[in-house]
């Protein structure tokens, strides 16, 4: 059992890479292997066409597929574990929901698409500290109260985006909000990838540090405090990091579902209750199952799939087979 | 050391106008067995619960030798109490090798994970208490009585020299009852303090252990069970619900005292 769980991460970091390479070959304009490496290796001019594919369009957008699938299944692993419910997603709090809004408003008020990020990213976080406040305002520390708290925020918000959609401009701006709800990874810029780099690569070290840590603060308060963990700041720093790393990925490139939720199942069903172990496989596998989901959402159609169609069609997929074959595993989950 | 409690009042609303824990002042001998008697709400759990610091008392102070308790940080505290709920929110799909290396927690950093030297610890312990057999199961798999017998087991791992129980043989049938109970008269020799609740006075005979009658969050008497496990002082407590057994018209099964 032991071995079996050491294999899967390096088999997948080593899948994740050779995902990524085909992700930069794979497209309406397919680049084959010794083009690939004559235009990323050399400077011969014959390959500026394909040079230009793959650094200026395939590169950015790969990059921030691979960051938003590790940040968003992360967070769904550290929300599920942290309120000890299997059914949550990273959303729960109310983040993607005031992402949404601050995203549709910037939209109707025809702001640029910096703006409509930095909207989406604040918002997203405001909406979680609104959920946070109103939970205090109970004076009850309790799992229930927040995640009560999280669906009467993320309901506010989804009315709210309701009337903003209602009185925006169906040709013009309803469209672009539509489209920004389900995602896409079409506009990536370097610029992006680096914010996003930078953030998701600090969660991650801090996740990682505490990453054995997070499963007594799964067992709850009571286990947890009397084993020597300070449950409530343990608790609300990956509440923090969570919220930190949905709303960031959600800013650049619109809402993303089923990862958060589809990811963290397939790697416990994988590898047990242990977060030590699924931490780092939820980002390999958040990872690579997100940039197949963006080769598919822009090679087979003539326009490209909204990304949040294809992780749900993948995902169910993939996560029915996995179910499948662990079926005996299951009555324990 | 010896634990003071003094003059505790405890409510969870601080609305409420009856207290759950009510003026109640004891001390605890360093190495002996304590068993809280009393009638279900009488505030055991909740008594419990304020030793361990998982509630913080209104009034009144806590001292663990001349220390107060709520001047320890939780680290600290794990390293003096170690605690079995009555209901453990462990969850069923937790590999119980997984479970047992919890009670490492307060001897690394935050950064740190059990390593191998750890793991050793939890198997010889594992040993003493006869259950390697179930290191690679999951909690999920095993039944109520083992499942108590490694939530036990991983108080032990904490190595503390108090632990706490919270009705540690509710859920249990009788050979698991003595399973548990002679398990606690084991560690007891190690001049460990135990605070265990129950619902059966018999226990503390059992253990000859010190009584701690609870009655709507105060303390009724305190003493040595061969004195205090008297049928006309537990009716004070229990009611008329109490008699002998040689005073039933059958022969009650009980515990075989080895």
């Amino acid at each position: 059992m032991k071995t079996k769980s050491a294999i899967y991460l390096p088999i997948s970091i080593t899948v994740v890479i050779i995902i990524f390479a085909f992700a930069l070959m794979i497209g309406r304009y397919p680049i084959t292997i010794s083009d690939f490496f004559n235009s990323i290796f050399t400077n011969n001019n014959n390959y500026n066409v394909q040079r230009s594919i793959i650094v200026t369009l395939r590169w950015p957008r790969t990059l921030m597929a691979l960051l938003v699938g590790m940040g968003l299944s992360v967070s769904g692993l550290l929300y599920q574990e942290t309120f000890r419910n299997k059914l949550v997603s990273p959303d729960l709090l109310g983040v993607s929901a005031g992402a949404s809004v601050g995203a549709s408003i910037a939209i109707v008020l025809g702001l640029g698409s910096v703006i409509i990020s930095m909207f989406s990213f604040v918002l997203g976080l405001i909406t979680v500290f609104i959920t946070v406040v109103i939970a205090k305002l109970f004076k009850d520390g309790s799992s229930t109260i927040l995640l009560l708290s999280g669906v009467i925020v993320s309901g506010f918000m989804s009315s709210v985006l309701a009337f903003i959609k209602y009185f925006a401009d169906p040709e013009t701006t309803l469209a672009s909000i539509t489209y920004w709800e389900m995602g896409t990874f079409q506009r990536a810029l370097m610029n992006e990838v680096y914010i996003l780099i930078t953030v998701i690569g600090v969660c991650v070290l801090v996740l990682l540090s505490i990453s054995w840590r997070i499963n007594l603060v799964a067992l709850g308060r009571e286990d947890a405090q009397t084993k020597g963990i300070n449950y409530n700041f343990y608790r609300l720093l990956i509440i923090v990091i969570s919220t930190l790393l949905t709303a960031i990925s959600v800013c650049f490139c619109g809402k993303v579902s089923w990862v958060g939720l589809v990811i963290p199942h397939i790697v416990r069903l994988l590898v047990g209750r242990n977060t030590k172990k699924t931490i780092p496989l939820c980002l390999t596998f958040g990872g690579g199952f997100m940039i197949i989901c963006d080769i598919i959402s822009r090679t087979f159609t003539d326009s490209e799939l909204p990304i949040s169609a294809v992780t749900g069609l993948i995902g169910t997929v993939v996560f029915i087979s996995i179910l499948f074959s662990k079926r005996r595993e299951l009555n324990e989950h | 050391m010896n634990i003071k409690m003094r003059n505790l009042s405890f409510k969870y609303n601080y609305r409420s106008n009856t207290d759950i824990i009510d003026d109640f002042s004891l001390v605890i001998e360093k190495g002996t067995i304590n068993v809280l008697l009393g009638l279900n709400g009488s505030g055991k759990t909740t008594l419990l619960k304020l030793l361990t610091g998982l509630e913080k008392p209104q009034k009144g102070t806590i001292q663990y030798g001349d220390k107060n308790l709520e001047e320890i940080g939780i680290k600290d505290r794990s390293k003096i109490f170690s605690y079995v709920p009555q209901h453990s929110n462990v969850t069923g799909d937790i590999l119980i090798s997984d479970y047992l290396s919890f009670g490492m927690t307060n001897r690394l950093e935050f950064y740190q994970s059990p390593k191998e030297e750890h793991f050793i610890l939890v198997r010889q312990m594992a040993e003493r208490l006869s259950v390697t057999h179930l290191l690679d199961k999951k909690i999920g798999e095993i039944s109520g009585g083992e499942r108590q017998i490694i939530l036990i087991t991983s108080a032990l791992i904490q190595n503390t020299p108090i632990i706490i129980l919270d009705e540690p043989t509710s859920s249990l049938d009788i050979k698991n009852q003595n399973v548990v109970l002679s398990l606690l008269k084991e560690i007891i020799n190690e001049g460990k303090t135990i605070i265990f609740s129950s619902h059966n006075p018999n226990h503390a005979l059992f253990l000859d252990a010190n009584v701690i009658l609870m009655h709507e969050g105060q303390l009724k008497a305190t003493g040595p069970s061969i004195e205090l496990i008297r049928v006309e002082r537990l009716k004070e407590v229990y009611g008329d619900a109490i008699c002998l057994s040689e005073d039933l018209d059958y022969k009650e099964i009980s515990f075989k005292n080895n």
